[in-house]
């Protein structure tokens, strides 16, 4: 790992690693592992909710990179390259693992679609300011799985609606519906969490 | 326009638009402008999350070995 640091630390830039990682270079692939072994984990960890699979797909999503990276352009940022290539490995699994609502498709939760919103017309206590890191990280982990991976893939990640429903096969509308209803449930969960910190008091 | 036909068509202004009938109608209602600062407060936190945990040392282990096996790395350059 130390390997990998120093590389980039002593100013090789990305380009060359990559460059370098083309040729089969070992300590460039380490390297470019090193540079972005982070983000790309937490991208997983986030979807999948699971440390285990988390780390198979880590695993997955680096040997497709390098698999392809002679296929690399540059058209766009590497890390942006890397990062939807890492998405696509996440939701391969995840479909087939058989979860029919990573197809975005409504199926999860429709008897709330038209039903009464609790909200309307009452008032409670505001979330603004209150949430907290962890505590926002745990919800998110709680969310259904068809909510967690658009709120991580949008929300946490910045993807665009469109991106988002091109990944996904579904239409942009629905990735605004299916969005809108997971920071509704991750508004629930944050208000539970609230009230029940606030009994403890 | 009443808050169960603004919150129908939230989803779809939250991020800007929006007619002027719903504009007006968020100007005046306090539950479904609340609603809207909640989202969006959720939006702004979890923009901030930054990833936080390295994965354990068995998934580059795993990576090496596969990068050998398949004969992606110059056996040159390679290093242990
Ligand atoms: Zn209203």
């Amino acid at each position: 790992m130390t390997t990998a640091k120093k590389i980039l630390a002593n100013g090789i830039p990305e380009q060359e690693a990559i460059d370098r990682a083309k040729q089969g270079d070992a300590e460039c692939f380490e390297a470019l592992y090193g540079l972005h072994k982070r983000r790309v984990y937490s991208l997983c960890l986030r979807m999948v909710g699971n440390t285990a699979e988390a780390e198979d797909l880590t695993q997955e999503a680096f040997l497709q990179l390098f698999r392809k990276i002679a296929t690399f352009r540059g058209e766009s940022a590497f890390s942006t390259w890397l990062h939807r290539l890492a998405v696509n490995v996440v939701l391969m699994h995840l479909r087939k693992k058989g979860l029919p609502e990573v197809s975005l498709e409504e199926t999860l939760e429709p008897q709330n679609e038209d039903g009464p919103r609790k909200d309307i017309g009452a008032r409670d206590n505001a979330l603004v300011g209150a949430i907290d890191r962890v505590n926002l990280e745990r919800s998110i982990e709680s969310l259904p799985p068809g909510y967690r991976i658009i709120f991580v893939l949008h929300d946490v990640e910045g993807y665009e609606h469109n991106e988002i429903a091109e990944m996904m096969g579904c239409s942009i509308g629905n990735s605004k519906s299916q969005l809108h209803k997971a920071r509704m449930k991750l508004r629930d969960l944050l208000k539970l969490s609230q009230a029940e910190r606030a009994a403890k008091r | 326009m009443t808050c169960a036909e603004f919150q129908k068509v939230l989803p779809y202004i939250i991020d800007g638009g929006g007619s002027a009938e719903e504009q007006q109608h968020l100007a005046t209602c306090q539950v479904c402008s609340d609603l809207i600062a909640d989202l969006r407060y959720i939006a702004e936190a979890a923009k901030l999350l930054v990833p936080m945990e390295d994965p354990s040392p068995r998934v580059w282990t795993g990576i090496q070995e596969s990068l050998e096996r398949e004969g992606m790395v110059k056996p040159a350059r390679k290093h242990v």
